[in-house]
């Protein structure tokens, strides 16, 4: 069974392996000629405008954490799907309740003016 | 399978570590993910018992817990947010008044 | 062979854990969870656990720490600067210690008991991993999941109105 997983594993490996490596091979062959502009930051070829450090608006945090809650719900209908048929009309009642009070909260968020983007 | 003792120790080692952080830091944040290693070494205890016992439960359980420190995060971290408003740090040694 | 895997999991599980606690930045400490959170969906894995890994890929390693990130960023922290004193330090880590020792040396004196269930790795692997989750949990489990969709709702009221007023 675990045998299933090697593609998995070797995978894993190689990603480590490149990672690792481009950083290693291009610090050990690479042409090292630093200047003023060559080590600044890159923006698209422009001048780079303020630090990179800048606070992030709250916008994304509401955007994740509705991401983070429905993500949890939408775990949950993986194994109803998996056992639709067998549960037949009593699993759809069931994951109906469920689905039906997370809307509430769907709707709330919505009334509530959190999915604009203002 | 490994012996179930195995896995409880490294569970009993990361729960440890856990304990030490949210003990010895003062970022609310690092403190809130001490937690949920925390969280992570009780899921592992969980698992390898329930494979040990050959009882599902347990599993179940694992999924109930990560539900819980999913709303855990967004309720938290937004609590986290409202205070950062107000005192312009999220250092638990300023978390002093009770009204600003 | 089972046992080097574990072990190197192991070791990488523990010294990732290490750096979240001593790691100076934020951000390092929150990829370093993430490390430590894939191992641990490896060890599901290990315990026959498949789906538990992805849940925990989806949920944890996927979710929550793209939320504490985004928290981090939001806040721009700045790397910690006031340590808290040497005491402090010194005694949580003691407490941390004597609960690691507690349970190494319950773990050492006892041995495994308890009423063992029909579930075994020939029965997960013919009827699978998902299907046995998802026949206890709607079946035996019914009213727990239901009352998770009330405190997923509380969770969503709540940090909308928490996040939602004005700076």
């Amino acid at each position: 069974m675990l045998g299933a997983y090697l593609p998995i594993l070797v995978l894993v490996v190689i990603a480590c392996l490149f990672g690792l490596g481009s950083v290693v091979f291009s610090s050990l062959i690479g042409q090292k000629k630093p200047s003023q502009v060559k080590l600044a930051p890159y923006e698209c070829g422009c001048e780079p405008v303020g630090s990179a450090r800048e606070r992030f608006s709250i916008k994304f945090y509401l955007i994740a954490m509705l991401f983070i809650l429905f993500d949890i719900e939408a775990v949950f209908m993986y194994p109803w799907a998996v056992l639709f048929k067998r549960l037949g009309m009593f699993g759809l009642v069931e994951m109906g309740l469920f689905i039906v009070i997370l809307f509430v909260g769907y709707v709330y968020v919505w009334k509530k003016g959190a999915l604009e983007w203002e | 399978m490994l012996a179930i003792e195995n896995y409880l120790i490294v569970s009993a080692i990361l729960f440890a570590i856990g304990t030490i952080g949210v003990l010895t830091k003062r970022n609310a944040i690092v403190i809130f993910m001490c937690i949920e290693m925390m969280l992570n070494a009780v899921n592992l205890t969980f698992i390898a018992f329930s494979r040990h016992l050959g009882n599902i439960d347990g599993q179940v359980f694992v999924f109930f817990v990560m539900t819980v420190a999913a709303a855990e995060a967004a309720v938290g971290l937004a609590l986290m947010i409202a205070f950062f408003k107000n005192r312009e740090s999220i250092d638990v040694e300023d978390v002093n008044l009770l009204k600003l | 062979m089972e046992s080097i895997f574990f072990l190197v999991v192991a070791a990488v599980a523990v010294i990732s854990s290490i750096l979240v606690v001593t790691c100076k930045n934020p951000i390092n400490s929150a990829l370093s969870l993430v490390m430590t959170f894939f191992c641990l969906a490896t060890f599901y894995v290990m315990l026959d656990a498949p789906f538990m890994a992805a849940t925990q890929v989806i949920v944890y390693a996927g979710a929550i720490m793209v939320l504490i990130i985004f928290v981090i960023m939001l806040l721009n922290v700045r790397v910690e600067t006031v340590k808290r004193g040497t005491h402090a330090v010194i005694a949580g880590s003691a407490i941390g210690l004597f609960i690691l020792f507690q349970t190494v040396w319950f773990l050492m004196k006892g041995s495994m008991t308890g009423k063992v269930g029909d579930m075994t790795k020939e029965q997960i692997v013919s009827v699978g991993h998902v299907e046995l989750i998802g026949k206890a949990l709607f079946t035996d489990f019914l009213l727990p999941f239901e009352v998770t969709s009330v405190l997923l709702l509380a969770a969503i009221v709540g940090a909308v109105i928490l996040a939602k007023k004005k700076i």
